[in-house]
This record gives structure tokens, sequence and C-alpha cells, in this order.
């Protein structure tokens, strides 16, 4: 395919009730390139967690892509996000994930930075022999072109052509905030650090996270466990998992958003078996019945391009960063309202390790078949059917739901569990074929 | 109290055979009822967790049923990354009572490697780390009554199970 066509990778043809993905976006070394590119480093990415960076000074240190990052709060509690290299020879600065500093020193050659970002020494400077034009560069921190925060959730880019982040965020604000507005003193990732490669690509990840159709046959493992746990109540009762088969009979849907986000959604058989239901009173008279109601159905959501938040088996949050064309970063955090009753956080935990642990009982073998996807992938059948489920069912823009609800979805779905609709995975691709489209045309990713 | 170092010894170093030779009912033979089961996450670089009711655990169970869980999973055959199972040898050493050992209570430190291949996708891991047991005797026989196992190397592979630890 030629790439100046890239967005034929993606075959949308809604009028025919066609779409298809191409194997090669995510086999193709070249097509990977492009996507750090015109992907990655052009548009927005989750950072880390507010409650991450509690006091004056501390630190974390991620990714962008591949290119190294750090966000700090410095001595007045301002917020900064930052490129973690030394503007000397380019070295990484914070050498560990998270930390408290006051100043940041480069282990190398000893330039240092303030919290801020300010560079408050380079070593030996008076005997430097420096030129005046050496004197009049910046020697800050490099500043990420845009960073900002929402609901405790902190996001960057390294392109200052985004929109501002609300909007990008745009309608996926309401189920965002269906997960962010749980507690009333917000919401906090438990420490502990899970951190998991896979050999396949990310966009594996990204597709799985809304994926209905695969759970009765990738998870069966599970359910029998379940099933089990049920019926001779034994086996870890403390993660009172769902009783999966009613969980099929229920009814749920699917909205599309702007920017490539997209939310899955099913009603919840046993609301009572979800830590949120302790406290629904409270949540109730601060977020209203309807949002309420709404944080009890099951919800998985991607947020373009690479993180996602599953409020299912427990609430979680996801990045999935590329390390290459078939390998992939996965961390996953565990959310919880601030403040929580001990014993709701403890079977809080108890539920995400059950199911989300790349040590526990599904996520290994979802990871498993991303890695026998990848391997396919060599196979020359260039279309891949999986992206039609319930596209005869699509509701272009709002449905009835959306409406009473108040959010303007670029598509919806609502209809039994049994669809396991495909569709969710369209708004992705689209966005995916439209940066990429704008990459190689050389034209703005945005208007705005 | 070199007797009982022996007794503590063989148990830890049967419960790796056990996980190697797929003898899963034997294996859990070797803990007991209420056995506390935790593997925890680091925090830090440097700093683990130190409270599984608070902090994310790799693995933590309050009793054996969860590691029932654990061997009626493998043995399902429906699980795509327990099938085909992957082959396994834990090398454990240095095994030392971390405090004296009582008539029916001892505390036993032991350091661990562990080596999975994954016959479907031909590769091999490398898991390793130290445990801490609690063992405690009932009539004649030792039990576990806690394990806790430290994994050094927490940069995961696609999957983690209760043989790879």
């Amino acid at each position: 395919m030629d790439l100046q066509d890239i967005k034929l990778y993606i075959d949308d043809r809604p009028e025919q009730g066609v779409f298809r993905v191409n194997r090669d976006v995510f086999a193709d070394p070249e097509l990977f390139e492009l996507e750090q590119k015109y992907i990655f480093e052009r548009t927005w990415a989750f950072l880390a967690f507010e409650s991450q960076l509690a006091k004056p000074h501390d630190f974390v240190a991620t990714y962008i892509g591949r290119v190294p990052v750090m966000v700090a709060r410095d001595g007045e509690g301002e917020l900064g996000a930052f490129l973690n290299v030394c503007r000397h020879k380019g070295t990484v600065l914070c050498r560990t994930e998270s930390g408290n500093r006051k100043y940041h020193v480069c282990n190398y050659h000893g330039w240092a930075y303030d919290s801020g970002g300010k560079n408050v020494d380079i070593k030996d400077r008076k005997d430097a022999c420096y030129s005046a034009a050496f004197d009049a560069e910046g020697h800050d921190l490099v500043p990420l072109a845009r960073f900002g925060s929402y609901k405790g959730l902190l996001f960057g880019s390294l392109s200052p052509e985004v929109p501002p982040l609300e909007d990008y965020l745009g309608e996926m604000k309401f189920f965002l905030d269906l997960a962010l507005e749980q507690g009333p003193k917000g919401m906090e990732c438990l420490p502990g650090r899970i951190t998991y490669t896979f050999d396949a690509n990310w966009k594996l990840q990204m597709d799985n996270g809304v994926d209905q159709y695969h759970l009765t046959s990738t998870h069966t493992s599970f359910m029998e466990v379940v099933r089990r746990r049920e019926k001779a109540k034994t086996g870890n009762q403390v993660a009172r998992a769902f009783d999966w088969d009613q969980r099929l009979k229920q009814e749920g849907g699917m909205f599309s958003f702007e920017h490539g986000h997209t939310a899955i959604w099913l009603n919840q058989a046993q609301p009572e078996r979800r830590p949120v239901h302790t406290t629904l009173d409270e949540v109730k008279e601060r977020v209203g019945a309807t949002r309420a109601e709404w944080m009890l159905r099951l919800r998985n959501t991607v947020v373009f391009p690479n993180m996602q938040i599953a409020d299912s088996t427990s609430l979680l949050l996801r990045t999935f960063r590329p390390l290459a064309v078939n390998k992939t970063e996965m961390r996953v955090y565990c959310m919880a309202p601030i403040g929580e009753p001990a014993a709701v956080r403890a079977w809080r935990l108890r539920q995400f390790e059950d199911f989300f642990n790349v040590s526990g009982f599904a996520t290994p073998d979802d990871t498993t078949l991303y890695e026998d996807s990848q391997a396919g992938f060599a196979a020359p059948i260039s279309w891949l059917q999986g992206y039609q489920r319930g596209i005869a069912a699509i509701e272009p823009g709002a449905n009835a739901l959306a409406r009473e609800i108040g959010i303007k979805p670029v598509a919806s779905l609502k209809g039994p569990y049994m669809i396991q609709t495909e569709t969710c995975f369209h708004a992705p691709y689209r966005e995916w074929a439209r940066l990429m489209q704008a990459g190689v045309s050389g034209e703005k990713p945005y208007s705005f | 109290m070199a007797d009982s170092l022996e007794v503590g010894r063989d148990l830890i170093v049967r419960e790796a055979v056990c996980l190697d030779e797929r003898r899963w009912d034997e294996w859990l033979a070797l803990f007991a009822e209420d056995c506390e089961y935790w593997v925890p996450t680091w925090r830090t670089e440097d700093e683990l967790t130190s409270n599984p009711q608070a902090e994310i655990s790799h693995i933590y169970y309050a009793n054996r049923a969860g590691l029932e869980d654990r061997i009626v999973r493998i043995r399902s055959g429906r699980s795509p990354a327990s099938t085909p199972l992957r082959r396994t040898v834990h090398n454990v050493s240095n095994v030392l009572l971390t405090e004296p050992a009582e008539e029916s209570l001892m505390r036993l430190r032991s350091s661990w490697t562990s080596h999975v291949f994954d016959p479907r996708h031909k590769k091999t891991d490398t898991f390793f780390g130290h445990a801490y047991y609690e063992l405690r005797r009932t009539g004649k026989n030792w039990l576990i009554a806690k394990k806790k196992t430290i994994l050094q190397n927490d940069y995961l592979p696609a999957m983690v199970d209760i043989y790879c630890l």
C-alpha cells in the first residue's frame, strides 16, 4: 500500500456496512515509526495521578511514546512537566520512577535544576570560558509543549498543536467523571508497581480493553473458577467476582467520541459486588442519581491513543506504551476513592488482583493471545474481520440514552450484551487513520 | 537446631519440586488451610509494599482456597496462558532459620530461582527472589502457615503464575 494514502489501511465504508483493518497496522515497522511521530508525539498522553505528587518537590518520571518526561511539584506547590533530560548532554535526569527532590542534579556532569525545572547550577561555570552566546542560551529544563490536569489525572503533549485538554477529552469526560468522581475527596492510585511487557503490537491492548466478544472464549478458565466459587462457596471469596452467566443476559452498548475515544457499557447484575455500591447514598447526593446509576454499570473505555479506564471487575487505569512494532509495555494502576474505609479497600485490591494482574486469572490469557495474534499477522491475509459485530445496529450520533444523559457521541449502540459489539473499535482506528494521513500529507493534526 | 533447619529445608525444597513436577495436590497439601500466601509488589525501586490490605500485591491470599483456585485454572485446560503448560525448574538455596525454632513453629528464609520455558512461544523467562516462610507443626506434620515471596525482577513478561515463583 502507498504510504501517501495511509488512511487506506483502514477500510471504512459505513454506507456499505464495512469496517476492516489491515493487519499491517500491527506488523509493519515502517508504520510503527510513523505512529511515533504522527500519533504519540502529536496527541495528549496520560502521565501520572496528581495523588502521586502530593507534596512539594515530589516527582514522577515516565514516557510519552519513546520520550522520557517528568512531572514535578515545585516548592510553591505548582505542578510542571518537562523533558526528563539534562540540557548539557541530553542524559536522563531523574533516574528513578518517583521520589521527592528539591534539586535534580544530573549524575553525568552535575548540572542542577530545581523542582520547577529552573537551572540553578552549571558545575564550575566561572572557570568554563563559555562564550556570551552560551550565556545567552536558556539552560532550564524544556517544558512539555502542553501540560494539563483533569480531575486528578495529569496529561502532557510533546506538540503544541493539540486542542486544550478538556476539548481533547470532549464528551469522553462523562465517562472519565464516572471513574474520577466516585470519592468525595477525589481518587488516588494505590501504591505498588505492576509493569509488564508483551511481544505484540500496542493496538492489541487498545482493542482488547473494550472487547466484549473474547470473554466467553479467552476467559473460560476464569469463568470456571468463578462458577466453582459460587457453587461450592470456596476459593477466593474475598474477591467477590461476578456471576458471569448473569452478565451475559444483560443489556449494554457503545458510545464513540471525537478524537478516537470510545466506551462500552453493560448493566450490572450484582451491583452489591462493586466497592462503589457501599457509598452509593453519598455518591448520589454529590453527583446525582443518574451518574451514580452509571457508576454501577460496567464500563470500559479507551482514551486515545494509549490509556484505558476499566470499571468492570475493579476500577483500573492502564497505559500501554509501544516499545517496538511487536513489543508493548503495560502499566496498570488500581484506583480508589481517597479516604476509603480499610475493609472496602482490601476487597477492592483482591478484586483487582484476581482479574487484572498479570499474575491474576484473566490478563495473562489476554496477553498470551496478543502474542499469538502477532505471530498470526505473518500470514498473507490483509484484512482482519474482527471489527464488524454490531455494525448494522449503529445509530449515528446520539441515541435516546445519550440524549437522556446529555452527551453527544459520534455514534451510539444499545442492545443485548450478546451483540458483543466490535463497533467500539471504529473511533480509535478512524482517528489513527486521520492522524497518520495528516502526518504524511504534511497537514496540521487538529483544527481548533 | 540443625535438625529443625533440615526439616524446614526439606519442606521448602519439596514445595518447589512439587511445582516443577506438577504434583498439584501434593503441593496444596503442604499449605495449612489458613495459610497466608503473599507476593508483594515493589512500591519504588528500593522499597517493597508492606500492607497487602492497603497496597497492591502481585498475589495475596489469606487462606489456601486462593491457591486451590489456581490449580482449578491450571487443570481446566482452558486457559490460553496455561496451555501448553510451561516447564519449570526451581532452584532453592540459602535456606536459613531467621529465628530460633520452637517446638511447633519455625521461621526460615530461602533464595530461589525459577527457569520457565514456554513451549508455545519458544521463550524462557527467569524469575528470582527470596522467600520467607512460617512453618507450623500439627501433630507430626509441618505445614506452611505463611509464605511471603519477594520477586526481585518485577519487570514482568506477559504472564506469571504460581509455578513461576
